[in-house]
């Protein structure tokens, strides 16, 4: 992997890396805080996982659903388990809440999705857990904010950050059915915005000694992606519809389906000076005269006509085809990519979009967004076990032998 | 919640970047305390005019992207490409803790841009850089959009969409604004090293990245060799209670069935269609299943008859759970907009509400935002700031370098 400003000296024992000695507590579930979790890990933070006894995280199974790409790997969790250690602790059993205590005690950050009434009942809230650390960085994941009528309400990224933020109604064509969202699409961005969140606590702890409260919601990360949209609506304005590709304003900035179901994106702005040497590349010649077309004005004003002209066209080649003949023309073209082309894209790897693993289930895995010139992100081993780890933990929080078995012994280890 | 002091308070920003993932990070800085400056050129951000170039934006009377995207900056209009302004900046970059770029490559190392000159000048400083395709590579130098690098190039509008229908659309900006938090955690971390160092660095992130990111789920499986077969389009869905149908005043319910066995009968009582229960065809998940098609049709003209606000009404009261497809105009009214903190008033005339950003802190309140700057609006007092005579000032103008 090339990355321009790297330095060199970036490949950094763990210990050096910018968050090593961070120790963050993942209570968390699915994906969007545990994605947080995952990218302070990949820049070196231990991050100690606390899931049920069992079962785990429920997101260790979302793999088999229906919504998922089916695969035999269990690729959703070896993505977003990377790096972490499990330790698996019954929360309801009250013999597991003096572990869970010594172990806030020791912990910099503690990432919380659980919806508050859950919280309060297990005694998770920001108001139970800082009398045990007065350092800790407290980061609340919900779906729909702390307060207010829907505060409760578990909160999932297609109702939460695409549906209620009015993106999935906004992504669409004039008639068509609303947009669709891909799987965590809009929880790995919510993420990214915890991960800002954690930092500016963290840089608050290190001004002032004192710990603190962060956190963000899917709905307002949601909000926030449809910005320009919702803000647009705050002043009155209303969206534009946008036309389907078999309703285009201009024929020739439109989209067209290929014969292998390809889709070209035309650009043909400066169409006053490009309309012969298009009417050569596609092979119909005579359109350049066709009244119909021959001007600017006509073109414009029979872009319907020349929407299935070309709709038709189109359809006749396929994409690669459609990429050598326009290759050497100069007439802008574009394609509509697909995952299965990014991942052997070479401009992919110089973007360090994905990085090698030391786990045989994924060989590569989906890099954490954020570069640092100083620090390349962590290498990804396999994803615990449920409880791989627990006793581990235990045994560093100065838990002997006998107090692990009767914790196992009770049900309140896993 | 009693401390005042923003936790950004006293960081120096240079915002020499364009359009909005890059001046979008400056913002949400700027909300928790940063001292943002934009640096523009004679012609100002091309971002001050994309209400009204692009066909894709709301119209409004307001230029309401321009403020949210610039809300509490100062605004320096300096013509790079003369020398005379190109050394004021290095005036700019000396005081600096953290500059964001977004200049293509080539335009970066024309102007002396690049990491390597502005470290020259300021090893302390926090250098963000944002691209559309990654520093490096076949495209480091093209520029890269929203809809080009975060979206069509990932992946995602291919995925977004119903099997045999065109691409997604995604709404304008949606890549740009989660790539900005991506921004604001690489700064946050090259803040951090600093306190530890004492030496700044290069941090950076790319279009392409984040929506490739975003799309992890997908993009993990490709690598693996999986992939996820487009939608259904809702006329022929996979599952009838599982889809979304249009009410008659176009709205859409996006009906979310779990327990569809228990579910069945409060959806034929919802729909006035006792009858359907009794109906042979669709007696048993399996039934309903099998012929999904038919039932969706059913539901499809059901559902058309009357407007959404009936349907919100009746599917509550028979207990069926549907998930809410809100329209924008629907949330700067929406109480948990408000809750969640999301929208917020502001000092900004004309403007009186906006977007926060969706970072909260329990020791902060954000920056009530201010109008955003005209073109050059503070450019004395900024140079000024940093060491400028007025006489110095006035040769800058005379050269036609500031306006």
């Amino acid at each position: 992997m090339s990355d321009g400003p790297l330095d060199p000296a970036a490949d950094l024992p763990l210990s050096d890396l910018p968050l090593a000695d961070l120790r963050v507590l993942d209570i968390s579930s699915f994906i969007a805080a545990p994605a947080a979790a995952v990218a302070l890990a990949d820049y070196g933070a231990d991050v100690v996982k606390v899931e049920p006894p069992h079962e785990g995280d429920p997101h260790r199974h979302n793999w088999k659903n229906p919504g998922y790409p089916q695969s035999d790997r269990n690729f959703p969790w070896q993505l977003d388990g990377r790096h972490k250690r499990s330790l698996s602790l019954d929360l309801k059993n009250p013999e597991a809440r003096p572990v869970l205590e010594r172990l806030i005690a020791r912990s910099d950050v503690m990432i919380v999705n659980f919806p508050p009434p859950a919280r309060e009942r297990l005694r998770l809230r920001w108001e139970d857990v800082q009398p045990l650390n007065g350092r800790l960085v407290y980061c609340s994941l919900t779906g729909y904010g702390e307060s207010g009528p829907d505060r409760d309400r578990p909160g999932f990224d297609i109702s939460a950050y695409f549906g209620r933020s009015g993106i999935l109604d906004a992504a669409r064509y004039d008639g068509g059915p609303p947009g669709i969202s891909l799987p965590a699409q809009g929880d790995r961005a919510t993420a990214m915005t915890l991960v800002a969140a954690i930092l500016m606590g963290l840089r608050h702890r290190d001004r002032t000694g004192k710990g603190c409260w962060v956190g963000t919601s899917l709905y307002a990360n949601g909000v926030w992606a449809n910005g320009t949209t919702v803000a647009g609506a705050l002043v009155g304005a209303a969206l534009p519809v946008r036309h389907g590709p078999d309703k285009p304003r201009n024929a020739l900035t439109n989209l067209y389906r290929t014969a292998d179901d390809r889709w070209l994106q035309l650009l043909v702005v400066r169409d006053d000076r490009l309309w012969p040497a298009f009417c050569q590349a596609i092979g119909r010649p005579e359109l350049e005269t066709d009244p119909r077309f021959a001007e600017r004005e006509a073109r414009r004003a029979n872009a319907l006509a020349l929407g299935s002209e070309l709709a038709a066209v189109f359809a006749l080649r396929s994409w690669a085809e459609w990429e050598q003949r326009f290759a050497p023309t100069g007439i802008p073209f574009g394609v509509i990519g697909r995952v299965a082309d990014v991942v052997d894209d070479e401009q992919a790897a110089h973007a360090g979009l994905f990085a090698e693993t030391d786990n045989p289930a994924i060989p590569r895995t989906v890099n954490t967004p954020i570069r640092l010139g100083f620090a390349r992100p962590r290498k990804a081993g396999p994803p615990p076990e449920v409880g791989e780890h627990s006793e581990q933990v235990l045994r560093e929080l100065g838990y002997g032998e006998d107090e692990i078995a009767a914790l196992r012994r009770h049900g309140a280890l896993g | 919640m009693t401390e005042t002091a923003l936790p950004l308070a006293g960081l120096r920003v240079l915002d020499i970047s364009s359009f909005i993932a890059a001046p979008a990070a400056a913002v949400v800085l700027g909300d928790w305390g940063a001292d943002v400056i934009k640096v523009e050129g004679p012609d100002g951000d091309p971002n001050r005019r994309i209400m009204h170039d692009s066909s894709n934006y709301p119209k409004g009377e307001v230029n309401y992207p321009w403020q949210m995207d610039s809300r509490n900056k100062r605004s320096i209009a300096l013509d790079l490409k003369k020398p005379e302004a190109r050394a004021a900046l290095d005036r700019l970059i000396e005081k600096a803790d953290v500059l964001i770029c977004n200049f293509p490559p080539p335009v970066r190392d024309k102007l002396r841009l690049g990491y390597d000159a502005v470290k020259a000048v300021n090893p302390r400083i926090i250098y963000a850089s944002l691209t559309g395709y990654g520093e490096t590579g076949p495209d480091r130098d093209r520029p890269g959009f929203d809809v080009t690098a975060y979206f069509a190039r990932s992946g995602l509008l291919d995925a977004q969409r119903y099997e045999g229908g065109p691409p997604g659309v995604p709404v304008p900006a949606q890549g740009d604004r989660a790539t900005a938090m991506t921004l604001v955690s690489a700064i946050l971390m090259g803040l951090m090293q600093r306190m530890k160092t004492g030496e700044g660095s290069w941090v950076g992130t790319s279009l392409l990245g984040n929506g490739l990111w975003s799309c992890g789920v997908v993009a993990q499986a490709a690598l693996v060799g999986a992939f996820l077969p487009h939608r259904p389009p809702p006329d022929r869905p996979r599952s009838a209670l599982g889809n979304i149908y249009r009410t008659a005043d176009d709205r859409w319910l996006q009906l979310t069935i779990v327990r569809e066995d228990k579910m069945w009968p409060g959806i034929c009582e919802a729909i006035e269609q006792p009858g359907l229960l009794a109906d042979p065809r669709f007696a048993t998940v399996e039934d309903r299943r099998r012929r999904s098609a038919e039932l969706a049709a059913l539901l499809r003209e059901a559902f058309a008859k009357k407007d959404y606000e009936h349907w919100r009404v009746e599917m509550g009261r028979h207990g069926i759970t549907f998930g809410v497809i809100s329209r924008p105009q629907d949330v700067p009214d929406d109480q948990q907009a408000v809750a969640c903190g999301a929208v917020v008033e502001t000092a900004i005339p004309g403007m009186p509400r906006t977007l926060s950003n969706p970072i909260r802190l329990g020791f902060a309140d954000q920056r009530a935002a201010g109008a955003a700057p005209d073109l050059g609006q503070h450019s004395d007092e900024i140079l000024a700031e940093a060491g400028l005579g007025a006489d110095e000032i006035a040769a800058l103008r005379a050269a036609g370098a500031l306006s």
